[in-house]
């Protein structure tokens, strides 16, 4: 929960923050401890026998000699959150499996002619796929080589700054689906049907984050300034772009955990088993494997090869 | 962070048996001489800032004893002695530091080199003694002038605030894991020798600024296009300064090989275990060592010659 902003870069504090993570000053202390009056040599005592302990380097806390006992001491909490919105499954089960096979049937022709009759789905699991998703402001500088202005050598330097707005970059955080497939997925959702509890799909799986705040807060600074260099390529002149680098100063950085709703399923084709994603809002939207006829791409290859030569043998 | 603590204090009683205590000017924690019971040092505000950060000991002492001995005996061409000798004095101190972040913008220009290719034609002759035209081709650098600007945060950047531990051997046994910086808390001092600092924040803040351009001119460094870069000239205005005192921990290790010879000072990173000294050389060695070399170069040169 934020209790504040960072006076330095306006990004929100959580209570338990000791320094801005998005730019390392240091959080206020949000209760004051008491002061002294005057200075005193003071001892700590061991709540258990009233012994005077010591920090103990092997437990990393201060520790009686006498009873062993340990005493706690403050440590920056670093918890891994969990999804606080969730957006709505609009597709049922069974046009998961329906969107599968009209998808099947669209693979092309060197796919098998009897995939979408033969493919049986072995498996069908809704779930919840989680990831950030943030807002954020910054200034961006950049340079690159470009073709724009190239003299003796095809490049030349160019460099530049602009302001830039970020908003609702997701940013994924699943174990289960690849980035990839999660960037894939991301256009087909519709932001605005979701809600604070699982809703649509019951029983359907709620993926966990397993990255601790910090990390994220590391890997979401990543990803803007992935956008940042993205965006940067419009502002350089010219047709052809390299050595593209980019400096971000971030404000603002405000970040949401979202869960996603999705169908992993797995389909046989003869002996072997395969992989789809079928979008949970859109269904439309599937991703996946499917198998190869490579009886017809070996006949096509033979084909053309033959054509050639018989083209060559002519005009010899 | 306010003026270096420099006075010792007195008149503290210990809270255990009530013996009087006497702290050493610019220390932070003690331990009675009577029934040693260790005291951590409150000072009221007035007396200057309490430390903002601590992290704590996570490398015990026999651990730290044992890389010292590990390193010692990896040294090469050292004096006598040295290898073999026993750690004769070894304490644990939280190193008082400047923890230093700001936000950065520079405004550089440079020479950028972008590399093209000539193709030359050229005569030469051939083995046969014929002369022939033949064609190579040769990189070519053309340099153009690029300025620009270059903005972050900085974070991250430590210093001394102690001057019994010079800048450079804090740097030789960074990084710390800033990941576990807690709180300030007498807790963690607790039992442990503890430093207040002796240079000033105005001390720290310039040493801070100064590894702070060091690092920018490695970041806009590697900014730059091209396939070179010379004549880089950057200048730095740095914005929403802060620093925070920060205790790190450090064992102090003293080795004596010879009574004649003044003891050789180790530092080890007491959260990592990285550790700096310098081990005293026999130069004898080392003339010996070079004299061999030398040889056994001549003696290959002249077995190839031979062969």
């Amino acid at each position: 929960m934020s209790v504040g902003t960072c006076t330095r870069c306006s990004s929100p504090l959580e209570r338990e923050d000791l320094r801005c993570a998005v730019c390392a000053l240091p959080a206020p202390r949000m209760v004051e401890a008491d002061g002294v009056r005057e200075a005193v040599a003071q001892i700590l005592r061991c709540n258990g026998c009233g012994a005077a302990v010591q920090y103990s380097a092997e437990v990393q806390a201060p520790k009686c000699d006498f009873c062993n006992s340990v005493m706690e001491i403050e440590t920056p909490d670093d918890p891994v959150e969990q999804a606080e919105v969730f957006l709505d499954f609009t597709i049922s089960d069974a046009e998961a499996r329906e969107a599968l096979k009209a998808w099947l049937g669209t693979k092309g022709f060197f796919r098998p002619n009897d995939l979408q009759d033969r493919a049986a789905v072995d498996g069908l699991k809704p779930l919840w796929w989680v990831g950030w998703m943030f807002d954020a402001h910054a200034g961006v500088c950049w340079a690159a080589d470009s073709d724009a202005g190239s003299g003796r050598s095809a490049w030349a330097p160019h460099s530049g700054r602009f302001e830039m707005r970020a908003d609702n970059v997701v940013v994924p955080a699943s174990v289960g689906l690849e980035a990839e497939e999660c960037r894939e997925l991301v256009p087909y959702y519709d932001l605005a049907r979701n809600s604070t509890e699982p809703k649509g799909h019951p029983g359907a799986t709620v993926e966990q984050f397993t990255v601790q705040r910090s990390a994220a807060r590391r890997i979401i600074s990543r990803a803007l300034e992935g956008v940042a260099r993205s965006r940067a390529r419009n502002y350089v002149p010219g047709s052809s772009v390299r050595n593209l680098h980019v400096s971000v100063l971030p404000s603002t950085l405000t970040s949401k955990h979202l869960a996603f709703p999705a169908f992993v399923l797995a389909y046989r084709y003869g002996d072997k088993l395969y992989r789809a994603v079928v979008h949970g809002q859109d269904a439309s939207c599937v991703l996946g494997e499917a198998p190869i006829a490579w009886g017809k791409i070996i006949f096509v290859s033979v084909a053309i090869i033959s054509m050639i030569a018989l083209i060559a043998s002519a005009l010899v | 962070m306010s003026a270096a603590v420099e006075a010792a204090l007195d008149g503290l009683s210990c809270e255990s048996c009530g013996a009087a205590l006497n702290v050493a000017a610019g220390e932070r924690t003690t331990r009675c001489p009577y029934c040693a019971s260790p005291a951590v040092v409150a000072r009221p505000r007035s007396a200057g800032e309490e430390p903002t950060f601590v992290v704590g000991f996570v490398i015990p002492e026999e651990d730290a004893r044992t890389r010292a001995k590990a390193w010692m005996r990896s040294t090469w061409f050292v004096k006598s002695g040295f290898k073999e000798a026993d750690v004769t004095d070894m304490r644990g101190v939280y190193l008082p530091a400047y923890l230093y972040s700001a936000s950065a913008r520079v405004g550089y220009t440079a020479s950028i080199g972008e590399n093209y290719t000539v193709t030359e034609t050229y005569t030469t002759t051939d083995a046969n003694g014929k002369s022939v035209t033949r064609t190579r081709t040769r990189v070519e650098t053309e340099w153009r002038s690029l300025s620009g600007e270059w903005s972050a945060y900085l974070d991250d950047v430590v210093v001394t605030a102690s001057r019994g531990l010079h800048n450079e051997e804090l740097e030789a046994i960074e990084p710390y894991d800033l990941r576990a910086l807690r709180r300030y808390t007498p807790k963690i001092l607790s039992g442990w020798l503890a430093e207040d600092p002796s240079r000033t924040a105005a001390e720290c803040a310039t040493m801070a600024r100064e590894e702070a351009v060091q690092q920018i001119g490695r970041r806009v460094s590697a900014f730059m296009p091209g396939d070179s870069h010379r004549e880089l000239r950057y200048k730095t205005s740095f914005a929403h300064e802060h620093g925070a005192l920060v205790l790190l921990p450090v064992w102090v290790l003293a080795v004596k090989y010879d009574p004649e010879q003044p003891a050789v000072r180790m530092v080890l990173n007491g959260q990592t275990g990285a550790l700096v000294g310098r081990p005293p050389r026999s130069w004898t060695k080392v003339t010996i060592a070079i004299v061999a070399g030398i040889f056994a170069l001549a003696l290959v040169i002249y077995l190839g010659i031979e062969a």
